[in-house]
């Protein structure tokens, strides 16, 4: 933990105070975190190196589960579906969500703190219950099937079987549950424009299509990376909708996990090595394109 | 002439805007209209109106017990993820120190942890140290998770709060502690109230770390999720989905609405 090391120190800036109460400000919820964030997750690590491992105490450092894991596919290649997945919803709801945050930001309407509202408010409510409703919906008897057999429009022995436990469920039901978040920090970024940029461009001859090319989009582009890394962040390690509506053929690398950990068979150390890899690649993530994910994103508005 | 969008380019964004808030919606309204549908299965056409899995879900005592427990593990939760939430947005807001950034990169990190690797880094640390699962390991595993969001809600009203008053209160002699509680928290109130409301909102909802670490006393999100699994539980569940629904629909509009005017009119005293 990095602290005041110049508390001892006269202080040079006049107005900041010699500060020894940081360290005991940040003592508490940095120790919970070290005990109940960093810690566990060292366990983890510790598993997939077999130190530790289920019921039977420590072990000698192995990488054997990491060696099976990087050269058996299997993992990997359900890791690259999730991927897959995960990066085509990304990639479509950022692309649906841009005009709506550019309408909001940029339209010139009064209310617009209200539809941000109105747009945000099912992000909030419960998760689970907005994926229950897709169950409903799109199961063979569900609520889409049966309106179709009801007004005549397909026979009931015919009726759309792909929609529930598809990977089209699952990827319909992410894109549905994230799509409100990920106007937020789109909206973020345009909010911030400076309309007399605009003008300017407009002033020059430019046309609104030009200007949107080359002021509007560039300058918004912080806001769609972050936009983009909000859901594909989460989404890759999902585990919980795919369970619900993926069926087999939506069964993703977080359920892998899942699997690996409550089964009939568990296998904590290959678990816990899917575990790290995913955390890794997440981390990496983050680390990499850290200076678009500034808190600013999403508490703005 | 609007730089930004003709009147036609405005019209149809409008149009697409309410398509989509159409499609948000949509799922809501229909889980509102089957809950008062005669039939068991929810299928049209509909078979008449009823309030019979109103009346079930209210009988249910599992579910209620569900709901207690999960209201519980919110409100210990929010609480201490408020009180840690505080402390930090402090310690970053007020006092300039070295290592500033890489601190709140540590607290906001579990922002971006997939659920399901921290749900079982848990597990694993219950069993390495022989803790046995409950309501109150859940609590702890929340904490972790909505810490960052307080800190991120407190923050940005920190920043706005003027240091002069505070330095003023301390000038005229009074503690830190004082300082804190006549100047700092009063002006930081409707910021930690929201702050507590996403706690114990996201808290209350939060189903993928609960999964790994709950005990044999089951969170809502927890039943939820093993009632989906036999269908002749779906109207009751549908019944309470609505309930819960509109109830956070209800506190998170007039936790907003609330927050707006209360630092409006906290404003005042801070404007110069």
């Amino acid at each position: 933990m990095a602290v005041d090391s110049r508390a001892g120190e006269l202080p040079r800036r006049k107005r900041q105070r010699p500060d020894l109460t940081a360290p005991s400000l940040l003592g508490l919820p940095l120790a919970w975190l070290a005990v109940f964030f960093f810690v566990p997750i060292a366990i983890v690590a510790a598993y997939s190196f077999d130190v530790l491992s289920f019921g039977t105490g420590t072990h000698a450092f192995t990488l054997r589960a990491w060696h099976d894991f990087l050269h058996g596919g299997v993992y990997l290649r359900l890791f690259w579906k999730s991927v897959k997945m995960s990066l085509i919803v990304s990639t479509i709801i950022v692309v649906l969500a841009y005009p709506l945050a550019y309408y909001l930001a940029l339209s010139g309407t009064r209310r617009k703190y209200v539809l941000l509202l109105l747009l945000i408010a099912p992000f909030l409510t419960s998760y689970l219950l907005r994926v229950l409703a897709w169950k409903v919906i799109l199961g063979d008897n569900g609520v889409l099937n049966s309106f179709f057999f009801w007004t005549g429009l397909r026979s009931p022995e015919h009726p759309f079987s792909q929609l529930l436990y598809s990977r089209f469920a699952v990827m319909l039901v992410l894109g549905y549950i994230w799509l409100p978040f990920v106007a937020l920090p789109i909206f973020v970024s345009l909010e911030s424009l400076d309309r007399r940029l605009l003008e300017a461009a407009s002033d020059l001859g430019a046309s609104r299509l030009y200007a949107f090319r080359r002021v509007t989009l560039p300058l918004s582009l912080p806001g769609i990376v972050a936009a983009f890394l909000f859901v594909f962040i989460p989404t890759i390690g999902e585990f919980v909708t795919p369970s619900l509506v993926g069926g087999a053929n939506g069964y993703m690398y977080g359920n892998q996990v899942v699997d690996l950990f409550e089964t009939g068979f568990p296998d904590w150390e290959t678990g816990s090595v899917l575990a790290i890899f995913l955390l890794v690649v997440v981390a990496l993530l983050t680390l990499v394109f850290s200076r678009f994910l500034q808190p600013k994103q999403v508490t703005a508005g | 002439m609007d730089v930004a969008l003709s009147k036609n380019g405005a019209r149809l964004l409008k149009a697409f805007f309410a398509l989509v808030v159409v499609f948000l919606y949509a799922p809501i309204v229909i889980l509102f209209i089957f809950s008062f549908n005669k039939s068991n299965v929810p299928a049209f056409p509909l078979s008449g109106f009823t309030l019979h899995w109103y009346h079930q879900f209210l009988a249910n005592s599992e579910l209620k017990d569900s709901l207690q427990a999960s209201a519980i593990v919110a409100a210990l939760s929010g609480a201490v993820a408020v009180l840690l939430g505080i402390l930090a947005a402090i310690a970053l807001v007020r006092h300039r120190f070295r290592g500033n950034g890489p601190v709140s990169a540590l607290l906001l990190s579990p922002l971006v942890i997939p659920y399901v690797v921290f749900g079982l880094a848990l597990l694993l640390l219950f069993h390495t140290i022989g803790l046995h699962r409950s309501i109150f390991t859940v609590v702890i595993g929340h904490v972790v998770i909505t810490v960052p969001y307080t800190i991120l809600v407190l923050m940005p009203r920190l920043q706005q709060i003027d240091v002069s008053l505070e330095e003023a209160a301390h000038d005229l002699g009074a503690s830190r502690v004082r300082t804190f509680r006549s100047i700092t928290l009063p002006l930081l109130l409707p910021a930690v109230v929201s702050a507590y409301l996403i706690a114990f909102t996201t808290s209350f909802d939060e189903y993928a770390v609960a999964s790994f670490v709950v005990g044999t006393r089951e969170t809502f999100p927890i039943y939820l999720y093993s009632a989906l699994r036999f269908p002749s539980n779906l109207p009751q569940v549908i019944a309470v989905a609505v309930v819960v629904i509109s109830v956070s629909l209800i506190v998170v509009v007039g936790a907003e609405v609330g927050r707006r005017v209360a630092e409006r009119r906290l404003e005042v005293p801070t404007d110069r």
